[in-house]
């Protein structure tokens, strides 16, 4: 999936998605949730470096 | 519905530079009811271009998008360390002419006023935001 794509389906910049991807951005929680709900997953499972 | 007109506004491209040409304006005014129209002029054009740029680089760049209409919750974190870096800069600056000026003799105004009314804003704010929570 294009991060741009992403972004739009969760309300914030392309630049924000990859922050998240590289790890130099933490997410708010309300994000952390709405990206886990999008790809069905935990946000365990998401953002769990191990 | 006025709360959400206000975000429309906010989010508009417009804002910024719209926001320079009034800035300018007064400026000229200003420059022109203390007798230097030309420094008034200059100034007008200096924030006219400005918001010229503003207005045709804003599609391309984060930072001036993240200024004018996409602000999303990182930019808001970053515009939220900037300001704070802007703020002790100035403080520090303030501090420092303060003290230059009591050296010199003076009495420190109106450096000393403007530090006592950041100390105040910064209390002010720490107690407010303790209170909200």
């Amino acid at each position: 999936m294009a991060q741009g794509q992403l972004a739009e389906a969760m309300g914030v910049s392309r630049q924000t998605i990859n922050s998240i991807e590289n790890g130099r951005y933490t997410p708010s929680l309300p994000l952390a949730i709405a990206l886990a709900r999008y790809f069905g997953v935990t946000v365990e499972e998401m953002f769990d470096d191990q | 519905m006025i709360s959400n007109r206000c975000q429309a506004v906010a989010r508009s491209r417009w804002l910024l530079p719209l926001f320079c040409l009034v800035l300018g304006g007064v400026v000229l005014l200003a420059s022109w009811l203390g007798g230097q129209l030309v420094a008034g002029l200059y100034g007008l054009a200096v924030l006219a271009f400005f918001g010229l740029v503003v207005l045709l680089v804003g599609g391309r760049s984060e930072t001036v998008r993240g200024l004018t209409t996409g602000r999303d919750e990182r930019f808001a974190q970053i515009d939220l360390r900037a300001t704070a870096v802007t703020g002790l800069v100035l403080i520090t600056a303030v501090i420092v002419a303060w003290l230059v000026e009591i050296a010199r003799g003076h009495s420190g105004n109106p450096y000393g006023w403007l530090g006592a009314v950041a100390g105040l804003s910064y209390i002010g704010a720490v107690a407010f935001f303790r209170w909200r929570g």
